[in-house]
Formats: C-alpha cells, structure tokens, sequence
C-alpha cells in the first residue's frame, strides 16, 4: 500500500483562518495588558507625603491634640505617637501624615536606661527617643505591649520590640528593628535632626530603595 | 401555553436533561447546596447594599458629628456611608445578614471538601470538579477579604495596610504587584474604588462562572452514590429527581436555612464600624482575620523573623508565612486527586475507614491547620498565662508537628479498632449461620 499525501502547493484556507485569528488574539492580547500600565497611577511626592526632615517640628498625632507640638513634659516611659511638622512650598505648616508610614513613636526614659544598640546621639540627652512606629514586619502601629511591661508589642502579628534598646526585636516576626529618627531639642520643643538612620518601613527591604527617596526628596526641595 | 412554550424553547428537553436529575438521598449531601443558597443570599444583600455605598476614600464632613466651621470633621466617604447604612432601617441587619452568610458559605464549602475528600469522591472522574472547588474555595475568601475593606473603618484600614504589604512583600516584583491591585501606594487615592471593582464585579463574576461550571459538570458526571445505592440497585442512579421531589426539600433547606442566619443577625452584632472609628493611626489591638483564615495569621505569628537576598529578591518572614507556606498548602489540597492511583470511575462513595490513611492524612491536615489557628491566639494565650513570650513559639512549633502525628496514628488505632469489631461480627454471623444449618 502506498501512503499518498497531498502537498497543497498553497496555503489552505483553515491554516490562513486559524493564523489570523491567532494573530488577532495575540495583538488583542498585549494591548490589553498595556492598559495593565494604567492600574498603576503615578506617585507625586508633596510636602505632606515626605518623611520627617530635618528641622520639622514634632507634633501629637493623638485625635485630641493633634497638631499640638510636643513638650519633654508630654513624655513618658509610655509611647506618644508624633507627626512631623514642616512646611510646605508656600511655607505653610503641613503635617507630614499624607504618607501614614510616617507615624512616629517617642519615649522618654530616665538616664542611663537607653542603651546600644539605641543611636545615643542621634537622642535628646540619652533620654528622649524617637522610633518610626511602624511595624517591620506588614507595617501595623506599634504600641505599648499589654503583656510584658516596658516592651513594645505590635497587635498584627505579635511582634515585639524593645524600645530602650534602639528597637530590637524581642519577638515575633519582625525582621528588624524599628528605624530611629536623630531629634534634638530646641527651646521646649522636639525638633527632627535629619533622616531616619536605617531605612523605615516600608523601605526596609532595601537601602537603595530608601536612598532613592531620600534623593528625590532633596531634589524637590531645592 | 406549556405547549407553545415547549415548541420555542423544547422545555421537555430541558425537563429531561436537568430538572429529572437524580438526587442522592443523605443529609451529607445538602452541604454543597447551603454553599449555593449562601452565595445567592450573598448577592442579593449585596445589591442591596451597593445600592447605599458609597465607593470613595475621599473625605467628606461626617454628617453625624459636623465638628465646627474651621475644624470640620472630615472621614473617608466610604465610613461616611457605611455609618448611614447603619442608621438606616434595617441598615445594620442587611449588613449583619451578608456578614453571617459570608461565614457560612466559607464554612459549608468546607465541610463539603471534608465530604469530598473522606468519601473519595474526588477519584476519577471527578478530579476537575475538586480543582474547580478548590478554586471556588480560594475566591470566596479573597472576595470576604475585599469585602472586610469596604466599610473603610479603622479595621479596615489596618487590614488593607496588612493585605498591601503582603502583597508587596513579594520577591522582586512585590511592590509594583501591590501598588497596582490597590491603586498606587499605600493608602492610594483610589484604594476603595478598587477593592469595591473587586468586590462586587469581578470576584463574583468569577464566583458564578466557577459554580455554574461546577454545577455543569456535576450533573453532567452525576453525584457519587451513596452505600445503600449499591445494595439497592448496582450500577444504577438511585435518588429523588430535582422536579418535584428534591425541590420542596431544598426550598425548606432554603426557608430554614435563612430563617438560621436571620436569627444569628438579629442576637449577633458584627464588625460595629462606629466603634472601630474612621482610619486613623491608633492600631486596633488584637486584630484578627475570620476564622478560615486564621491560621495563616498563626503562621505568621509563630515564624521567626528574618529576610535575606536571593538573585536580588528580598525573601522574608512575611512572605514565606503569608505566601509561599499557605501556597504549598493548598498546593498539597490541589494535589489530592493527582495522588490517586485508581483506574475505574468511581460509583459509590466509599467508607472513610476503608481508607485509613486517606483518612489518617485528612484529619492530621486539619489538625495542622487547627494548630495554627490556635497560634493565631499567641497573645491571649500568653496574658492568660498558658504560656510565656519565652517558650510560645517552641510549644506552638512543637505542637505543629506533634499534634497531626499523633492525630494520624490516633486514627490508625481507632480504625483498627473498628475493623476488629466488624469482623468480629461477621463470625458471629458465620457462626450463627452455621448453627442454623
Ligand atoms: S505587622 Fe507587626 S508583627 Fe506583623
């Protein structure tokens, strides 16, 4: 028996319909996926998204009084929460809480109880810390842990964080410490001495990250 | 006019095909048909509460409380509407009734699973409709998960900050994945327009289309047969038809069913957003997922913190508690067909303990998910002094491990124990036969 197959000198009209309909689709496919590009909008860094900078002024960020600034007499060995207050282009006051990562966590200890690996320097006298409130780990506020006294404790997932030494993990699965803020005092007022010292959240994944940040934030201001 | 009808659209075709399908007489059965009255319910509180909602986080004066002329009392339009929602007859039941329906769905989808899986009835050739329940599983939650951000109160913000961050926790592309799903970075301006799309277009889109698919081939492939069948009649469907017989069933189910999740609305007050307040930055203590999801939470509870670098992507705690260990189990639920070595096509449900170790594996695996939900209670457990911040993790660890072992042979034994009394029993019955002759 002999096998006779046809050769079709020519295209058949089912492999040129199922080509330009494959075709069709995969145009049809990748301009849909360009409108992907669109479910991402555009970030644009204003006064109220950036991080604490050098010179904001601290300020409550409890409901009551927010906005109010923050004397060394609002401090305790319980957490205050802060927003830094800086200026925008206009020089008005602007609240830095358009980027909710922003929070801040302050205490004051009496002399002697922050230790390393706490930035002593980047502290008012070795007494008055500033942390970034944020959780390392998914980025949930960080409070006063109800369980062990004098420890921090995170409600999302049970991190634990101990705030006189410079925010180290104690527990749960924060991979870092909570970045510290350098302050100073200026008069009764707190004051932000520069950027955080390790990238906060949500850049602690990477220092490029955060330096690229940085930059761009002094880009705008000049 | 069942006549002209007939002649356009051939209902007695229809009649033969579906409305004549045989169902299995057990209570076991019904489960999978609760999943299906939930998701009706589902929608239709759902339309009903689009109707109200307000899908925006732009801020807008809180009409309850005003504030003053200079320090109005600004929150986010999507709380605003939830509050009326609330203050609005029956507001507050419509929302308490789509919530206790949610949780039922979720939980008689997995008791159905449980069925499933302990009576084979996922062999060939049913291995598609368990895929296609598995997915069905995993987009119910994903839809309860939208659905929690919507009220956008301060519980809902802390969820969606954990949600986002998950997400973005993904190696390499983790960032763009999250700022895409969620409108730009976190909390973007458009974040509640978002997830409301989600919630109420897409996910259910993709609900409807994966239950008529499973509902499809269900009766295309015919429901296993309950033991009896094969004393009954082998190889035969045996069951009630859908017309008239299974309907009246089903719609007391139905009345019975509601009238159970009315009751639950009524007593049980759910997510009370005028307590949670509008977003703000005092996190919520002890802010847990639902139930069906806790126990990723306890896995991200007991894992211990840390990251490193891989090809450039950062892997960390988070996205190995979070991602990566609930993928591979399910993963491991998806694979449970494929584990199979039988050839026929399965007729009858089988009974669990002819398959110990079916049997073992199952319950061991729910003990396993049990332990992490416990762990998901670490804080409480600890103040209410059952353990220590020290020594939590290393029990909830060793409990991971232990406790499913010791489930398995525990059912090896009681399996055991079972066969013992039956054949027992059926010497008796020889011997009493014998006796007879
Ligand atoms: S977000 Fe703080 S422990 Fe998970």
């Amino acid at each position: 028996m002999t096998r006779y197959k046809r050769q079709d000198p020519e295209i058949t009209r089912r492999k040129f319909i199922n080509v330009a309909m494959g075709t069709t689709a995969a145009v049809g496919g990748v301009s849909l996926l360009s409108t992907l590009g669109a479910a991402n909008p555009v970030f644009r860094l204003t006064a109220d998204k950036m991080p604490p900078l050098e010179g904001d002024i601290l300020v409550h960020a409890e409901e009551s009084k927010e906005g109010r600034p923050i004397t060394v007499a609002d401090l305790s060995t319980q957490l205050v929460r802060a927003w830094a207050m800086g200026k925008d282009e206009d020089g008005n006051d602007v609240i830095r809480k358009g980027d909710p990562n922003n929070i801040l966590a302050l205490y004051r200890f009496p002399q002697g109880q922050l230790v390393a690996p706490t930035n002593l320097e980047a502290t008012v006298d070795g007494q008055i810390v500033a942390y970034s409130d944020i959780c390392t780990h998914a980025g949930c506020s960080v409070s006063d842990s109800d369980i062990n006294a004098g420890q921090m404790r995170c409600p999302c997932h049970s991190g634990e964080y101990d705030p006189k030494r410079g925010a180290i993990v104690t527990g749960g699965p924060p991979p870092k410490p909570l970045a510290q803020l350098p302050i100073r005092q200026d008069g009764d007022r707190l004051v932000v001495a520069g950027f955080f010292l390790t990238p906060p959240y949500p850049y602690h994944n990477s220092e490029a990250e955060w330096n690229n940040v940085k930059q761009e934030v002094e880009e705008a201001l000049t | 006019m069942n006549q002209w009808l007939d002649d356009r659209l051939h209902i007695s075709r229809l009649n033969d095909k579906f409305l004549r399908k045989a169902f299995p007489v057990h209570h076991s059965f019904f489960l999978g048909e609760i999943t299906l009255f939930s998701l009706i319910i589902l929608i239709l509180t759902g339309i009903l509460l689009a109707l109200s909602y307000e899908p925006s986080n732009s801020m807008v004066v809180n009409s309850f409380d005003p504030g003053t002329a200079d320090a109005p009392n600004l929150v986010p339009a999507a709380y605003h509407s939830a509050l009326k929602i609330n203050a609005a007859p029956f507001g507050d039941m419509l929302r308490r009734i789509h919530h206790w329906t949610a949780n039922i769905m979720v939980a008689a989808s997995v008791i159905h699973m449980m069925r499933i899986y302990f009576t084979g009835a996922f062999k060939k050739p049913r291995e598609i409709n368990w895929w296609i329940g598995m997915l069905l599983l995993i987009f119910a939650a994903l839809t309860a998960v939208t659905g929690y951000v919507l009220p956008y109160d301060n519980y809902a913000y802390n969820t969606l900050k954990v949600i986002y961050s998950i997400a973005a926790s993904i190696p390499w592309v983790g960032e763009w994945v999250a700022q895409a799903a969620f409108a730009g970075k976190f909390p973007g301006d458009g974040v509640i327009p978002r997830v409301y799309g989600y919630h109420i277009m897409l996910l259910p889109g993709i609900l409807l289309a994966l239950t008529a698919a499973h509902m499809l081939i269900m009766i295309k492939q015919k429901h296993t047969q309950p033991q009896y069948a094969k004393r009954i009649a082998y190889k035969k469907i045996v069951g009630v038809p859908l017309m008239t017989q299974q309907t009246p069933i089903m719609l007391m189910l139905t009345l019975l069913f509601a009238g159970i999740i009315v009751l639950f609305s009524a007593f049980i007050p759910v997510h009370p957003v005028e307590y949670f307040g509008p977003p703000s930055t005092t996190p919520i203590d002890n802010i847990k997922p639902d139930w069906y999801l806790l126990w990723v939470f306890g896995v991200l509870a007991i894992i211990p913190g840390f990251e490193f670098n891989f090809l450039g992507g950062n892997i960390n705690s988070e996205f190995v508690g979070a991602i990566l260990l609930p993928t591979l189990t399910l993963g491991a639920m998806f694979a449970v067909p494929m584990l199979d070595r039988s050839r026929e096509n399965l007729y009858y449900a089988e009974n669990p303990t002819n398959h110990p170790v079916r049997l073992g594996i199952g319950v061991a695996f729910m003990m396993l998910l049990a332990v992490w939900s416990v762990a998901g209670y670490k804080p409480e457990l600890i103040s209410a002094g059952i353990l220590t911040t020290e020594n939590a993790n290393t029990v909830l660890w060793i409990a991971t491990f232990l406790v499913p072992a010791l489930s398995y042979f525990f059912v090896q034994a009681v399996v055991r124990g079972i066969r013992a009394l039956r054949e027992s029993d059926a010497r008796d019955r020889a011997n009493f036969q014998a006796a007879d002759d």
